[in-house]
C-alpha cells in the first residue's frame, strides 16, 4: 500500500477522494508503463517459442493468406509498369480522303496543330506515304506498276497529353472530334488495345481488393481463433488476476500482443514469400518482356511495401486478438 | 478497513435465495469469523465483499463507501485493497512460489524492486523465505496454503477475507494458519474468516458471525 502507515483504515474523506482520482500507487508512469510493456512483448513472443509447432503453423497460414494479395499486387504493379513505358507512343493517326488536295490537307493540319490538346501534327503526303510503304513492304515491284498512287494523305496528330489508362477517355474524345472532320476519312487511336488493358487491370485492381478483403477477414478469424484457444488455456490465469485486482486492460495485453507478433511475423513471411516468389519468376519474365521492350526490370516488393504490409498485418493481428480476447474474458467470471 | 452491511440479500437468477437480511458490523482492524454449514451463505458472503456477486437487497458500505455505487471499472482498484484466501489455493502451477505471491503487485504495476522486496518480506513473514524459487506443485498443503496467505498480504491489504484457509489441513497446521492471520490483525488489517471447522474457531476467541440458510443467527458471542 502506497498509504502511511498512520492512514491505514482510509477515513470516509480519502476514500471517498480516491474513489474519484485512483489511489496513489495507480499515478501514471510512463517509463514504468513502458518497462512493462517491454516485458509483456518479451514474454508474449517467448509463449510463441514454448509451443514452436503451432505457433509456426498459425504464423505461416497467415503468411499464406497475406502473400496471395501481396503477390497480385506485385504482379498488377508490373502490368502497369509496363503498359506505362508503352503508352507514350501512341497516337491519332488521320487518314484523309483520297480526293483531297494537298493546300486543303495543310490548311487542316495547321488547324489542328493549333488545338491546344495538341502537340504536334506529322504531315504524311502521299507520297512520302509510298516511300514508306514500299520501304516496309517490300512490294515495289507491285506499287510501281499502278498507274496512280492509292495512299491517302496521312496527319500523324500527336496529342498534348500522355496516353494512359487515366486519359484515355479524353483521347478517345479528342479522336471522335477529329473524326467529325468533314477531310477526315479514317480517325484512328492506336490505344483500342489501352481499353482493354484498362478493363482487364481495373478487373483485375478489383479482384485483387475483393480477395485482400477475403484473406484480411481469414486472418482475423486465425488470429481470432488462436487467441481464443491461448485464453481458454489460460483460463486460470485469469480468474487469479481477475481476484487479484487485474484491469481488463492488463489481462488483455499479453494477447494483443500475441496477435501483434502473429500479424507481425506472419506478414514478414508474407513479404520473404513475395520477394522469394519474384526473385524466381524475374529472369523468365524480363526475358519475356525483353522481346517487346527493352530495359524492363521486374518490380517487386519495395521498402516502402514491405513497411506497409507489416503493419497492416501487425494491425490485423492486434484487432483479430482484440475480438477474441474482450469475449473470452468476459465469459471467464470468478464464481 | 471498515465493513457494513445493511439487510442485505443475495437472489441468484435461479431462485435461489443464498443470503436474505444481513445485517452486521465490522469495525476497522477487527477479527471475526464466519461460520456454519455448507450452503449457509459464507461464500456468498465473500463473494459479495470481492465484488465478484451483487447483492439484489441492501447495502453493502466498505469504509463508507456503498459498493452499488462502484462502477464496472472500479471493480480491479476494490479488489487490490483486499487480501482473499481460498481453499483451494488457486496458485498457479506455471511459475514458481516467488511468482505466484508477486502477481497481485505486478497487475497493480510496482516496479522490480518493489515486487522483490514486498514478495520476500510476504514470504519471510509466513515463513517460506527459502522456498521462493519452488514450484507450488513441490510444496506441502500447508506450505501451498502459506503461499497463498503471502500472496493475499504482500499488497499490505486492509481486509482480509479468507474461505476455509484450513479447509484441508491437519490440526495443528489449521492452528498455524489461523495464528497468521491474528498476526496480521495485531498490525490493523481487518480479518474475516469463514470456516465450519467450530473447534477451532472457539479457541481462537474471537468474534463469530454464524450464517445459517442465508440468514445471520448469531452475532458476537463465541461459538
Amino acid at each position: 500500500m502506497a498509504q502511511k502507515p498512520s492512514q491505514r483504515g482510509a477515513t470516509r474523506a480519502s476514500v471517498k477522494a480516491s474513489k474519484h482520482h485512483w489511489p496513489t500507487r495507480s499515478r501514471f508512469n510512463a517509463s514504468l508503463y513502458f518497462q512493462q510493456h517491454k516485458t509483456t512483448l518479451k514474454e508474449s513472443f517467448m509463449r510463441l517459442l514454448s509451443y514452436p509447432l503451432a505457433s509456426v503453423m498459425t504464423v505461416m497460414v497467415i503468411a499464406i493468406a497475406l502473400s496471395l494479395p501481396g503477390g497480385l499486387y506485385v504482379a498488377l504493379k508490373n502490368v502497369q509498369t509496363v503498359t506505362d513505358q508503352w503508352e507514350r507512343q501512341s497516337v491519332i493517326t488521320l487518314y484523309l480522303f483520297p480526293n483531297l488536295e494537298d493546300t486543303e490537307a495543310l490548311a487542316l493540319s495547321h488547324q489542328i496543330s493549333a488545338q491546344p490538346d495538341v502537340a504536334s501534327v506529322e504531315y504524311i503526303s502521299k507520297e512520302e506515304g509510298l516511300r514508306y510503304f514500299e520501304r516496309s513492304s517490300g512490294y515495289e515491284q507491285t506499287l510501281s506498276s499502278l498507274s496512280e498512287n492509292p495512299l491517302p494523305i496521312v496527319l500523324r496528330v500527336i496529342p498534348r497529353e500522355a496516353v494512359d489508362v487515366t486519359t484515355l477517355s479524353s483521347l478517345q474524345a479528342l479522336r471522335d472530334e477529329l473524326a467529325t472532320k468533314p477531310e477526315v476519312d479514317i480517325a484512328e487511336l492506336d490505344a483500342q488495345w489501352l481499353q482493354r488493358l484498362a478493363n482487364i487491370l481495373s478487373f483485375g485492381q478489383r479482384f485483387s481488393y475483393a480477395l485482400s478483403v477475403l484473406l484480411v477477414i481469414a486472418v482475423l478469424l486465425i488470429v481470432g481463433n488462436t487467441i481464443r484457444v491461448a485464453v481458454e488455456s489460460r483460463r486460470d490465469e485469469v480468474l487469479v488476476m481477475k481476484l487479484v485486482g487485474a484491469t481488463d486492460a492488463y489481462i488483455r495485453r499479453p494477447f494483443l500482443y500475441m496477435g501483434f507478433w502473429f500479424g507481425m511475423l506472419g506478414g514478414v513471411f508474407a513479404s520473404l514469400c513475395i520477394l522469394v516468389l519474384s526473385w524466381w519468376v524475374s529472369a523468365p519474365a524480363e526475358r519475356l518482356i525483353d522481346l517487346y521492350q527493352s530495359d524492363f526490370q521486374l518490380q517487386t516488393f519495395n521498402a516502402d511495401e514491405i513497411v506497409l504490409c507489416l503493419t497492416i498485418s501487425a494491425c490485423v493481428g492486434v484487432f483479430g486478438a482484440w475480438i477474441a480476447v474482450n469475449r473470452h474474458i468476459a465469459n471467464i467470471e470468478l464464481q | 478497513m471498515e465493513i457494513e452491511f445493511q439487510r442485505v440479500g443475495k437472489k441468484y437468477d435461479s431462485g435461489q435465495e443464498a443470503l436474505s437480511q444481513v445485517s452486521f458490523h465490522l469495525q476497522q482492524g477487527e477479527m471475526a469469523f464466519l461460520t456454519g454449514h455448507s450452503g449457509a451463505g459464507k461464500s456468498t458472503l465473500m463473494k459479495l465483499m470481492m465484488m465478484i456477486e451483487r447483492q439484489t437487497s441492501g447495502q453493502i458500505l466498505i469504509d463508507g463507501v456503498d459498493l452499488r455505487t462502484l462502477s464496472r471499472r472500479a471493480i480491479p482498484q476494490h479488489r487490490r485493497r483486499v487480501g482473499v484466501v481460498f481453499q483451494n489455493h488457486q496458485l498457479l502451477l506455471d511459475r514458481s512460489v516467488f511468482h505466484n505471491v508477486a502477481l497481485p503487485l505486478q497487475v497493480s504495476g510496482a516496479d522490480h524492486e518493489q515486487i522483490a522486496k514486498r514478495v520476500r518480506a510476504a514470504l519471510d513473514k509466513v515463513g517460506l523465505l527459502d522456498k521462493e524459487k519452488f514450484n507450488p506443485m513441490a510444496l506441502s498443503g500447508g506450505e501451498q496454503q502459506r503461499v497463498g496467505i503471502a500472496r493475499a498480504v504482500v499488497n499490505k491489504p486492509q481486509l482480509l477475507l479468507a474461505d476455509e484457509p484450513t479447509g484441508n489441513l491437519d490440526p495443528k497446521l489449521s492452528a498455524e494458519i489461523m495464528n497468521l492471520f491474528q498476526e496480521f490483525n495485531r498490525v490493523g488489517v481487518t480479518v474475516l474468516v469463514a470456516s465450519h471447522d467450530l473447534a477451532l474457531v472457539a479457541r481462537m476467541r474471537h468474534r463469530v458471525l454464524t450464517l445459517n440458510q442465508g440468514r445471520m443467527v448469531n452475532d458476537g458471542g463465541f461459538a
